[in-house]
């Protein structure tokens, strides 16, 4: 018998965590007379920040090493899990990695009555709506917390690493038992906080575990892209440039029809056009694109294409005229120009109620954490104030 | 400005709104969030415009764009060897001089662009692009220096900034510091040992704002081969959140850590002039403890990169550019 589990993860903002996590299932099942071993995706190194990525963890209690690693070893993805972490809910949405997989469904991999274990502050139904719907009935768990977000040298130690451990061992004893994950933690560290953490994390989701019914979720919306056959390829490898098309207004320039990554985003920007003085330094300093101009001279932003980097935010010269979302505020990818174009009031009522009455900032450094603040709103018609710069 | 830059006649983009609003470089790439590099490229191809070749060298900039049977470029581009980011630029300018001239395509101007990273193009390929210099072709090689071998997952280079930590310089128990070079100084290397080479230059993709846009319009009009070295804040291998790329760039630059300057047939322009006659600087500190790469540094590390960049532009010969000192003597 072999346990399968993937931990799906934002690439380098929680690499580390991920690798820990999946390091030390193997550790702790060790611990309990089992055999196990971990490795990432192939496909997904070298990573980028935010692509969405996978770490796997297998562990048999009846097969030798070899045997397992065989079973498990060198392969592109796993065909189904018993155990999928999600360590960032907006993935939830789905996941498109690097490597040309599509936008897959979060659940993909879950077998029947297996669990998806999901780090969020969210109801179940409020992730549940962007989840596709699965012909059998499987288990959500919510492990309340946050994203764990850090860079590749300074790691978040905010303990979601042993509350990940003690929740894996609350969905699937014989898989992790808790006295083996509280044993492994206090050899390891002798740190009495970590082994509270797991064995509160223990507690807590064994009463937020619900099951998910084949009626619940959606038709999924996107397709597999088809891998082209060997003898399909042109000759010396060429691959058709994207063709040259610009005009003003919502998608009016060409773009890779192929790759669109907006499953990248964590956050999304929301425009308030009253305030905007045209300045185009958003479309201007954008990484990915993703600024449309428009005929009237501000500029729409394709959500499609948006890896919700921030940047846009950040060097906006006015207050409260772009401003940071979480991804899961939103159903879709609309155009928010000719929202505001149609409907100017209803548009601002609108993204001021996603936007809410606090504003997430991360530190420069994305494993110091983060700073909360309250939004100071500008009403329509209020004179745009100069932006304050978040950077500390 | 300097006396060489009104001699140097081109298609100056005056202010922001003058920036040509279609892309050839376009969404759908696979690089990191805020990445800077992208930035580079999506810039340099805007102010060459459409008609215009590009080969690009292994390195993040190469399988981030061109990788899965799908590419975000609009314009003809062509990836090439780690090291041929020279080579592969004089390769591309003969053909077409070649083709023009047995009228195989109509005569006219068709910008030839090369890039490589730091080191693809400041290690590996340094002396196919040091060939490549000494010829007469029309080419530009543009380096985007994010100061690691990023796309295998930061690996330390010639072009790293001492004391970083990367993969191939980890932070140890025993030694702190395992990254102990300085920066190769490539651009003004470059500009020293190919007279006639008539236009070098350093740039930002963000800082100062219409700046690297302009100095590609200059290399490519000035005629010849030309070559720029651009700074770019990497969020990923920097360590810090991808909100923050275009302050990295200003902080670097405004420090003097990462000098900007244009070099036009032998006269050295500040692009920001940060000797303390002119605008001066500020901390290298306000620089590097934004970076998770630097978190290790002590006191005494931020002193000693102080140090060198006071150095470099209080008393080199050519502050910034060129590290000699002193008058000439004649040796007895």
């Amino acid at each position: 018998m072999i346990k399968r589990v993937e931990i799906n993860y934002r690439g380098i903002f929680q690499k580390t965590l991920a690798k820990r996590i999946g390091g030390d299932i193997v550790m702790i099942a060790a611990r309990m007379g089992q055999v196990g071993f971990s490795n990432g995706r192939y496909s997904d190194a070298p990573e980028r920040n935010g692509i969405p990525c996978k770490y796997f963890a297998f562990v048999s209690p009846d097969l030798s090493e070899e045997e397992l690693e065989a079973e498990c070893g060198a392969k592109l993805d796993i065909d189904e899990a018993n155990i999928s972490v999600v360590l960032d809910d907006t993935m939830v949405k789905g996941v498109e990695p690097w490597a040309w997989h599509g936008v897959r469904p979060i659940n993909e991999k879950v077998v029947p009555y297996g669990y998806m274990l999901v780090v969020s502050r969210r109801r179940p139904e409020d992730l549940v709506r962007f989840m596709a719907r699965k012909p059998y009935p499987y288990y959500l768990a919510i492990l309340e917390g946050d994203a764990s977000f850090a860079g590749l040298w300074v790691y978040r130690d905010d303990l979601t690493h042993e509350r990940v451990l003690g929740a894996l061992a609350a969905l699937d004893p014989q898989l992790l038992s808790i006295e083996a994950v509280k044993g492994y933690l206090w050899d390891k560290t002798h740190e009495e906080h970590r082994v509270e953490a797991a064995q509160k994390a223990y507690e807590s989701v064994r009463h937020n575990v619900h099951e998910v019914t084949p009626l619940q979720g959606i038709d999924w919306p996107y397709e597999i892209p088809k891998l082209p056959k060997w003898h399909e390829f042109s000759e010396g490898v060429v691959v058709k440039a994207v063709p040259r098309e610009f005009h003003l207004g919502p998608k009016g320039q060409s773009r890779n029809q192929l790759f669109k990554r907006g499953t990248t985003k964590s956050q999304r920007p929301v425009v308030r056009f009253d305030l905007c003085t045209k300045c185009t330094l958003c479309w201007l300093e954008c990484p990915d694109q993703c600024f449309d101009p428009t005929p009237d001279g501000y500029y729409d932003v394709d959500y499609e294409y948006c890896v919700g980097c921030g940047k846009c935010a950040e060097v906006c010269p006015v207050q409260e005229c772009i401003v940071m979302v979480d991804e899961l505020a939103f159903e879709d990818n609309r155009s928010p120009w000719e929202h505001w174009k149609r409907d100017p009031e209803g548009y601002i009522r609108w993204a001021e109620e996603k936007k809410g009455t606090h504003r997430v900032l991360p530190n420069v450094v994305t494993g110091t954490g983060q700073r909360v603040v309250e939004a100071e709103p500008v009403p329509v018609g209020g004179k745009p104030k100069p932006a304050a710069r978040a950077g500390a | 400005m300097a006396t060489a830059d009104k001699v140097l006649v081109y298609d100056r983009i005056k202010g922001v709104k003058q920036i040509p609003l279609e892309e050839f470089y376009t969404s759908g790439h696979r690089t990191c969030q805020g990445c800077e590099s992208a930035t580079v490229m999506r810039q340099f191809i805007k102010a060459a415009g459409p008609r215009t070749v590009v080969a690009g060298s292994t390195g993040c900039m190469y399988v981030a764009n061109t990788s899965y049977m799908t590419t975000p470029w609009i314009v003809p581009w062509m990836h090439t060897q780690l090291g041929a980011g020279g080579s592969s630029a004089v390769g591309m300018a003969a053909g077409l001089r070649a083709l023009m001239r047995k009228n195989r395509i109509p005569q006219e101007k068709i910008n030839v662009i090369s890039f490589c990273g730091d080191l693809g193009g400041g290690d590996m390929g340094l002396s196919g692009i040091s060939g490549a210099l000494q010829t007469d072709y029309d080419l530009l090689i543009i380096m985007y220096d994010n100061e690691s071998a990023a796309n295998t997952d930061i690996q330390a280079t010639g072009l790293t900034t001492w004391g970083a930590q990367t993969t191939f310089s980890p932070v140890g128990k025993v030694e702190r510091i395992m990254h102990r070079r300085w920066k190769k100084n490539v651009a003004a290397m470059l500009a020293v040992g190919h007279p006639n080479c008539r236009y070098v230059a350093t740039a930002c993709a963000t800082f100062p704002p219409l700046d690297f846009l302009n100095k590609v319009r200059k290399a490519l009009s000035i005629g010849g081969p030309t070559f720029i070295h651009t700074y770019d804040p990497c969020p990923k291998g920097w360590d810090f959140h991808p909100r923050y790329s275009h302050e990295l760039g200003e902080l670097g630059v405004r420090s003097g850590l990462l000098p900007l300057y244009e070099i036009i047939d032998g006269e050295v322009v500040y692009t920001y002039d940060a000797r303390k006659t002119a605008k001066g600087r500020i901390p290298v500190r306000e620089y590097l403890t934004r970076q998770g790469r630097f978190a290790h540094l002590t006191e005494e590390d931020i002193a000693h990169i102080q140090r060198m960049v006071d150095q470099m532009w209080d008393e080199w010969e050519v502050p910034g550019v060129a590290p000699f000192r002193g008058t000439l003597k004649v040796s007895a």
